[in-house]
């Protein structure tokens, strides 16, 4: 094969296979005619070529077509099914749809019941329950009373003290627990209790008539451990109206000179 | 094909009864397996059937189908790769007397040489030469196959030629 015979290689494949036109092909075998390594070449692979055109392909079972049908019958259906599946997907998302909607509304049934239930128990409730702890408290607030009012008469001292110290608790004291305090205050022979009875009726000064009953106490004591514990609470809550009280407890003769002494500095610091 | 991409399956069943016998002696061709090709003769049509949507009608539909057919053959080639791939050689051997061969190509002594001559060239030079000589296809369409200009087909028909006939000349001395 000279050189030059590359360009005929296309032609061999083209001229072998006769895709040439009548001017090609003439050129070709013109070529080859005057080539002798191009026509050995060339003749050799047309007779391997020509020898392959004697092989047979083995030719398909019978079940290629049979099993083609089948095929095909099943990829139509399948096809056709596809277009029932836009109604049949329809309803399956309906189908998915449909329990996601009561399960909203009955979310939302809860959701309302439970704000329904918050607010009735908070408005009808919490009124009968402020009531009846209103009255609850008002009955502890009475058995206290009844509680104090019995102690005070009660014989043992200690006792009378608790009593006494129940007032503390006692927010709203009435007449008839100031009444009583007094009472101890004046006349209950127990110098403690007297004592702790001013204590009590101190954390009750707020009332005017508790300061006036302070001052008016303040000649009925005899004992100087109570003369100067007034003085201390007049001085305390800067009970001017006390000092006449004072003035004429200093005209007592037998007062105590230490307590005549405190009186004197309390009536100064007063005015 | 254009009318089963419309709609129109039972078209598919012409394109079928025309081209099957075609294309199973392609698929033979390529891999020498009888039942394989059968199966795969089948796969190409169902991959053409599902996916008829990507024909485009640029181009024929027998090139379409090699096309596919091609692709098939390398998902069949890689399925059996891992152990049961043959190479060339084995393949001729296995042929004139084997069980895949045809009762036919054992009476045919002279064909069968040439059989095992093919059967030594590369898988792209036996596609070549199976698609020009078997298929009687034209290089332009060979060339819209194997996505290569028409020119480039007919060299590589004409090398992949040289190769049979030295195959072939060193297997007759």
């Amino acid at each position: 094969m000279k050189m030059n015979c590359g360009q005929y290689e296309e032609k061999f494949s083209a001229w072998v296979n006769n895709e040439l036109t009548t001017a090609e092909r003439a050129e070709f075998e013109k070529h080859l005619a005057g080539c002798d390594g191009c026509m050995q070449e060339f003749t050799a692979m047309q007779q391997v070529w020509d020898l392959m055109g004697t092989i047979e392909a083995p030719e398909p079972s019978a079940h290629v077509p049979v099993k083609f049908k089948a095929m095909l019958n099943t990829f139509k259906e399948s096809a056709e099914e596809k277009k029932g599946i836009s109604i049949k997907e329809q309803l399956a998302r309906l189908w998915q749809w449909q329990p996601r909607w009561p399960l909203a509304y009955s979310l939302v049934i809860v959701l309302i019941s439970f704000t329904c239930g918050y607010f009735v128990f908070r408005t009808g409730s919490a009124g009968k329950q402020d009531e009846q702890l209103k009255a609850l408290s008002s009955q502890v607030h009475e058995l206290k009373q009844t509680m104090m009012l019995a102690l005070l008469e009660n014989p043992s001292a200690s006792e009378r003290i608790r009593g006494v110290s129940y007032t503390s608790e006692i927010k709203h004291a009435d007449k008839e627990v100031i009444d009583a305090l007094f009472a101890t205050l004046n006349n209950d022979p127990n110098v403690n209790v007297r004592l702790s009875t001013l204590d009590a009726l101190t954390h009750l000064a707020s009332h005017p008539e508790v300061r006036q009953g302070l001052i008016q106490s303040i000649i009925q004591q005899d004992s100087p451990l109570m003369q100067s514990a007034i003085a201390d609470v007049m001085l305390k809550l800067q009970e001017k109206g006390s000092v006449n009280s004072f003035k004429q407890l200093l005209k007592q003769k037998d007062l105590n000179p230490g307590v005549k002494d405190k009186i004197r500095q309390t009536i100064t610091q007063l005015i | 094909m254009l009318r089963v991409k419309a709609g129109d399956l039972d078209r598919m069943g012409l394109l079928f009864e025309r081209h099957y016998r075609a294309l199973y002696g392609f698929l033979f061709h390529m891999t020498y397996q009888r039942e394989a090709s059968e199966d795969m003769v089948q796969t190409v049509f169902y991959k053409m059937l599902r996916y008829r949507n990507s024909f485009t009608g640029d181009g024929e539909f027998v090139a379409w189908m090699y096309q596919i057919a091609r692709n098939v053959i390398k998902d069949n080639a890689k399925k059996n790769k891992p152990g049961t791939h043959y190479d060339a050689g084995e393949i001729a051997d296995r042929l004139p007397g084997g069980t895949s061969a045809d009762e036919g190509f054992e009476k045919k002594q002279e064909n069968a040489g040439l059989h095992r001559a093919m059967a030594k060239l590369s898988d792209d030079n036996r596609e070549i030469l199976t698609l020009s000589r078997f298929q009687e296809l034209k290089y332009q369409e060979i060339g819209h196959i194997l996505g290569i200009s028409e020119g480039a087909a007919k060299v590589r028909a004409f090398r992949a030629m040289q190769e049979l006939k030295d195959i072939y000349t060193k297997m007759e001395r």
